[in-house]
Formats: structure tokens, sequence, C-alpha cells
């Protein structure tokens, strides 16, 4: 446990320099951007002294390294400034979004894995056979479809021809569970089977090279059943990679699924950042992108800490 | 986002022809109406966009108000007199108007109201236009008693109670002083409109609800004025920022209205009798821009060989889907000053276009037309535009832009030529003060002329509307003749609610109306 724990320690201590360069990095490449936040919330009839009054109200008149020291020094402290559009404090918006992404993120990577281990290890032990094509053929038209397309047409066949449920919104499930199911259903099983194709491939790979193995033959000699060898010797040295590309795909869409979340109007942090750098909201792009990265890398630090559970080769030392 | 749009028109289209359905998720008493984008506060004309105000106009109201013909009418006030001088403005509040709170409405509150407005540190949206450096100076506001106010200006001006009355004022809204706490802080509008402010759940929607204290005015709606008694319980502002998902769930019943249609999906609506397509010319401006400093530009002959080598009306025409008419005066064509010299569309004349370019020497140089897609008018105008301009010898490179980035050089000045979409100015000097002014002090006038400066100075003075018109009419022939800018068309107002709403109307001013509307969840 020592070592594990100076493991983790190390690990944490790592994210501090990723998330100062992430930090310096969106700072700055933010405002290379062509636009004017002060502009773009005036509009059209904004007169001089109006654009400098509220310039200067929201600090944008500061030297930019004066801005991003005073930026800095304030995260250091837990605060990430107010949205420039609302005024609302950058951290309880970001952090009520983000519950909003992680609840349809993790159901949906959660199904797309129960589906995609079980689809990929059938697909891996039939290899070529037409399980397997069927298999491969299904994941791969679902790797390929874009994921508004595809949740398009389920909101129009489930929402518009059927009308079982709703096209817009998004409640709580704090609030009222059954109806909170309705809103996450499509969102959901969209995210889920374009997932599903990502995985199942990576499943199948994975297993096919472990089904090639000596052991796997030995296990086989031994009078093993099929059942027998695929689930306990087969699945869990093919499960590691897998398992990587889930901590991999988690980190990407716990930041945000912004397509899917315009197309089913989620009020997810991805369509938040994508608000926010239209309206050069600084304040709101900074903080989602630096919330980011830590859950990207805290997602993945969680993957490497769980690896010794399906390959006890690797070890914390 | 062009692509998913596509994909959203085939699949929705082909939906259609199949037959859906509207399923009957309207809620009787309960009116919900898409808004583009979530608000960006609750305070009357300070942090605010159209979405803002929109919201805001349910739930307070000022001293007066815009009518459905964009003039001014009292609203709180029972009166309005107007000294000779023009320098003093009594307002009489009318009887018995009460806060939602229960508290009656005083000229004290008024003043409570004004003087937030006019503390610079508020950020209030139309300071400058009561402090001096626009349109007026309001030097004196009293409460000689209890339902009296008067306003003492330092110069007259046909445009203070125009400016009370805006939108993006916040109406000049009156509320109450519990709609700050203890410690000033803004925490939510207790005003005197048809609604109250409910809940405001970030990114998702924003919900009034009917207001038991309203009193109402008397006459029919007309736009913020008149009766504006809430038929519904509930409104429910929902923010669908896309536009496909906001027609599938105008489809789904999922929204009641829809009070800002694209042009592009008018054709769809209006051949589904289900839908209540409304259409009724706005007070926005749709228009082509030239930069008359541009070593190219600057030369007036290949401004008005590029007018000459366009077929305005026809482009009018196809950017609007046939909703607009063209029009190519800065004054909109709802407002009363637009008449037949305002109403005049100049023709297409080749051969003319030509030998002016000849006669400025252009050898085909190219011009840079800035434009963008998030407005798709601007981006459709862009590609006629370069289309009848090549057939007259003139080479425009389209360079397409997103809105923040437009904005930014139609605000610097930094462009050749730019197709442009101005918000509604409803008073015809704020039109011409909107395109022209010194572009060294204000680089995103297009019009520079000392001439046209003096003369809208003189329209902002008087309140003949003779004097006005002709004003108006002289600067008309003035800007045509420089070609700063090519206006296309006064804006549209497009709104569409599903069959079971009744009484929702559309207006020039555009903003959703939730009073006298009323939802039918049997249709």
């Amino acid at each position: 446990m020592p070592a594990l724990a100076r493991y983790i320690g190390k690990r944490l201590l790592w994210t501090l320099p990723t998330l100062l360069l992430v930090s310096v990095m969106v700072f700055f490449m933010v405002r290379l951007i062509p636009g004017d936040p002060v502009q773009l919330i005036l509009g059209d009839q904004a007169t001089p002294s109006e654009v400098a009054q509220l310039t200067r109200k929201l600090g944008l008149d500061q030297p930019i390294p004066v801005q991003f020291v005073l930026w800095l020094g304030q995260v250091a402290q837990g605060d990430l400034g107010n949205s420039i559009t609302n005024g609302q404090p950058v951290l309880p918006l970001m952090l009520g979004r983000f519950q909003v992404t992680a609840v349809i993120v993790i159901l949906a990577v959660g199904l797309a894995t129960l589906i995609a281990v079980p689809a990929g290890l059938l697909a891996a032990w039939k290899q070529n056979g037409r399980l397997d094509i069927a298999v491969v053929a299904a994941a791969t038209l679902l790797m390929s479809v874009p994921s508004f397309w595809l949740g398009l047409v389920l909101l129009l066949v489930f929402g518009l021809k059927l009308g079982w449920l709703p096209v817009v919104g998004f409640v709580p499930f704090t609030e009222n569970f059954w109806s909170a199911l309705t809103y996450i259903v499509l969102p959901v099983a969209t995210l889920t089977l374009i997932e599903v194709g990502v995985l199942t491939r990576m499943v199948r790979a994975s297993a096919i090279e472990v089904l090639r193995l000596e052991y796997v033959t030995h296990a086989r000699a031994k009078g093993l059943s099929e059942r027998q060898v695929l689930l306990r010797h087969v699945m869990p040295n093919a499960f590691a990679p897998t398992w990587t590309m889930i901590g991999l795909v988690l980190g990407g869409l716990l930041g945000g699924a912004a397509v899917l979340e315009t197309v089913f109007t989620l009020p997810g942090l991805g369509r938040l950042l994508v608000d926010a750098i239209f309206a050069r909201d600084y304040p709101v792009v900074q903080g989602c992108l630096l919330f980011t990265a830590l859950l990207y890398v805290l997602v993945n630090l969680i993957v490497d800490l769980c690896y010794p559970l399906f390959d006890p080769r690797v070890t914390a030392s | 986002m062009t692509l998913k749009t596509t994909f959203t028109m085939a699949a929705l289209s082909g939906m259609l022809l199949a037959g859906i359905a509207i399923p009957a998720h309207a809620q009787e008493g309960n009116l919900r109406i898409r808004i583009n984008a979530d608000i960006r506060s609750s305070d009357p004309g300070i942090n605010r966009d159209a979405n803002s105000d929109a919201v805001v106009a349910h739930v307070v109201e000022g001293l007066v108000g815009y009518k459905d013909d964009a003039t001014v009418a009292p609203l709180l006030a029972k009166s309005v007199d107007v000294s000779a001088d023009g320098l003093t403005y009594t307002f009489t509040l009318r009887d018995g108007v009460t806060f939602s709170n229960g508290e009656a409405l005083t000229s004290e509150d008024v003043l409570f109201a004004w003087d937030r407005y006019t503390n610079p540190e508020s950020g209030w949206r139309c300071l400058p236009d009561v402090n001096g450096e626009g349109v007026s100076h309001v030097t004196d506001v009293s409460a000689p008693d209890a339902s009296t106010v008067v306003f003492t200006l330092e110069q007259p001006t046909a445009l203070f109670l125009a400016t009370l009355a805006r939108a993006d004022c916040g109406g000049t809204g009156i509320y109450h002083s519990s709609s700050l706490d203890a410690e000033g802080k803004w925490v939510a509008p207790i005003g005197t409109g048809p609604f109250t402010f409910g809940e405001w759940r970030t990114g998702q929607f924003v919900e009034l609800k009917a207001n038991p204290n309203y009193s109402a005015l008397e006459g029919a709606r007309d736009g913020y004025v008149g009766d504006k008694t809430p038929l519904v319980e509930t409104v429910r502002f929902v923010i669908v920022p896309d536009d496909s998902a906001a027609k599938a769930a105008l489809y789904a019943g999922d929204v009641d209205v829809i009070p800002d249609v694209n042009n592009a999906d008018v054709p769809e609506f209006k051949a589904d009798e289900r839908i209540d397509l409304q259409s009724v010319p706005g007070m926005g401006l749709t228009a082509l821009l030239f930069q008359t400093q541009d070593p190219l530009l600057g030369d007036v002959r290949i401004r008005e060989a590029l007018r000459l080598s366009l077929d305005l009306s026809e482009i009018a025409d196809v950017v609007s889907e046939g909703q607009a008419k063209p029009s190519n005066s800065v004054i909109p064509q709802p407002s009363s000053y637009f008449t037949e010299v305002q109403a005049q569309v100049p023709a297409r004349d080749l051969e003319k276009a030509k030998a002016l370019l000849a006669e400025a020497g252009y050898k085909g140089e190219p011009i840079t037309w800035l434009t963008t897609e998030f407005y798709p008018q601007l981006f459709s105008a862009a590609i006629l535009v370069q289309a009848m301009a090549q057939e007259a010898g003139i080479n425009i490179q389209i360079e397409t832009l997103d809105w923040a980035t437009l904005l930014d050089r139609y605000t610097n000045g930094t462009y050749q030529a730019m197709s442009f979409t101005y918000s509604a100015r409803l008073d015809p000097s704020l039109s011409y003060d909107m395109v022209s002014g010194d572009k060294a002090a204000q680089p995103n006038k297009v019009w520079d002329s000392v001439e046209g400066r003096d003369l809208m100075a003189k329209a902002r003075v008087s309140s003949d509307p003779a004097e006005r018109q002709a004003i108006f009419d002289q600067l008309e022939g003035m800007i045509r003749a420089d070609v700063p800018l090519l206006v296309l068309y006064s804006g549209t107002r497009v709104s569409a609610a599903h069959a079971g709403v009744e009484g929702y109307a559309t207006w020039p001013v555009g903003l959703p109306r939730a009073w006298g509307v009323s939802v039918n969840s049997g249709n």
C-alpha cells in the first residue's frame, strides 16, 4: 500500500505541471481567436464609450499577462472567475453542467462495455465465421455513423413518429426519476451505439491475439470447456487493452459530448464550452478546458490503478 | 453544423412526407416558447441580449411602451405631458397599479429604478442616451406627489420617449425595491407586468407565472401596451439552440411557439396546415456594406457599379425565401417615415456598371467580401452578389467568418465589403445614426458625411413629423448617391406556432409576447 500511495501521489503531483501548461495554452490561445466578448454583449448598437466602460468593468483592458496572473491567482484559490456572458461563477456553473454529461456518458460507456465485451469475445472465438462477419460489420457501421446523425434518426423515430419520448429538454434524476429517464434514453442510446462499435472492435482484436497464445492452447489441451477458456483465460487478458480504451473514451466524453448535447438540447458541459467559445466567454472556456484536462488525467489515473486487476503482470511498482 | 442541418432537413422532410401527426404533448395552461440561447440576466437593460429583453418584458413595464406600429404610447403612465419648450416631461401614473408582490406603484418606485439605472456602476445599456453622450441629457427627475414624475432635459429631443421604451433599455422598466437584496444586489425582477419571474434553470429554461395582481391597460393588445392579461398559468422560455431541434420540438409538441423562424424553414412550415405561420416586416435591416476608405471601394464609381450589377429585388426575394419585399432604405419598411422616396428600388444595369468600372480603371482586382453562416441570409446574399457582380466583371472573393469575428471586423472597420445585419432601430434618426458618423472616432460607421450628420442632428430635436420627413427624404437621396451600403430588405419576423396555440401574434419588434395567448392541448 505505501508503494501504491506513493505512486498515486506522484501521479497527482505530475498533474500540476500538466494543468499549468494547459492553463497557459488555453488562456493565451483563446485570446488569439478574433472577436471581442464586449462587442458581442453590446451588439451593433455599441458606442466606443460603452465598449470602453464594459471592457474596463470586465478587466479586459489589462495587459494579457496581467490578466493571466490575476486569473491564475484566482484559480489557485479554487475560484475560476465569473462568466462574462451572465456573470455566474464558473465553477458551480460548470459542475452543474458536468453532472448532466457525467450521467449520460457513464451510463452509455457502461452499457457499451456490457454489450461490446461479449460481442467482441464471441466474434474472436468464431473468427472469420458468419457471427464474426456480422459483428464486425455492425461494429464498423456503428463506428462510421456520425453521432449527430444517429441521434437525429432516433429522435425522429422515437420522438416524432412514435411520440414515445420527448424531443428537447432535460429533467434531473433528483427531481423526477421516471421523467428524467425519458429525457436521457435517446442520448444514452445514441452514445452507447457509437461506443459499442469502437469497443467491440477493440475487444475482438485483443481476444484474437490472446486466443493465439500458447496458454490458451494449453488450457484447451487440459480439457477445459470453450466457455471456461473464454471466460477464465481469454477475457481477463483481452479486457486489459479494452480497459485502457474505455479510459480514453471516458476521459474524452466526460469533457463534453457537444454535438450530441446540441442535438438533444442537453445542458451539458460540451454545450457550455461550445456556447462559451462562440460568445468569447473567456473565463468559461478556460474553466471548462482546465476541468476537462483534469478529468482526463484523473480518469486515466484511475484506469491505470485498476489495471493490475485485469493484468496481474502489471503492478504499481 | 451545416452538414447536420442538411441531414436534419432531409430527415425531417422525409418524416413529414410520411405524414407524422403532431403528438399531443401540448399542455393546457402552459405555454412553451423557444429561445435560441440562455438569457444573460433578469435585470432590465443590464447585461442583456434580445432573449433577456423578451423575458424581462413579461415581468416589468416602463412608463411608456412601443405599439405594433413602432410608435410610443403610455404604459404605466396614464398620461405624458410635454412642455412647450420640449424640456419637461410630466408622467402621471395609472391608478390602481400594483407590483406582483401586492405593493402599490408610486412615483418613489420610479425614482428608485431611475436612480439605479443612471448609476454608472449598474451598467445600464441606455445610460449614454440619457446622460448627454447620446440622444438626451436628463438633468433632473422629481416626484412632486405619489403619482407624478417629472423629467427635465437639457435639450429638446424627439427621441426621449422612444429611448425610455426601447426593448434593449429593458423598456426602462419600473421594479420594486425588493428586486434587490439588502446589499443592493439584483435578485429577480418584481414588476407590474402580466407575469412574475419564476424559475431560471441555466441552459434549460426560464419559467414565468401569471401575475395575480396584474392590472391591465385598456384597449386591445398592441405591441407592449394595451391589454396584456395572461391567459396561461405559466410560460416557459425553453432554450433550444439548434434550429433543427427546435423544429422537431415544435412538431413533437415539446414547444408551442418558435418566435423567430429561419427563412429556410418557411416553405416547409407554410405547406403544413398544422402550423400557424405568421410573417411581418421587421425593424432590422439586412445590408451589404462597403468600406469607403478602402483604396478600391473608396471610388464611388466602383460602389455604384456594384449596385448596378446587382438585382437587388431578386437577392431580397431569394435570401428571404420570398418573405421580404426589397427595400433599399435604412429606414425600415414598417416605419411611418417609409414613404415613396424610401420605397424606390434601383434597377440592374449591367452595361452602365461596366462603363463605370472602365471609367474608374477597374481591372478585375479582387474584392474580399466577408460573410457568416451564423445568419444564413448573409451567406446566401454574398453568394448571389458574387455571381451577379461577376457578370459585370467584378471579382469578388468570399471569406466566411464566425459571427464574433465578423462583428469584430465590422466594429473596427477592417473590411472591404461585407454582408451584415443590423438590429432594430425604431426611429429613423436612430437608423441613420446606426450607419452614419465620424469614421475616425467610430470605425463601424459606413457613411461619413458632415452634411448628413448635421441633418441627423436636426431630425433628433424636431418633433414635427413633416419636418422630419423632409429631412429623412433629403438624407435618403444623399446616402443613395454615396453608396456606402446597399440595404437589401427590412428584416422579416416570422413565427410558427402549432395549431393548439391561440392568440399568438408576431410584430415588427419581433420579441415574443405570451400575454393574450392560450394553449389548447386537445388540438
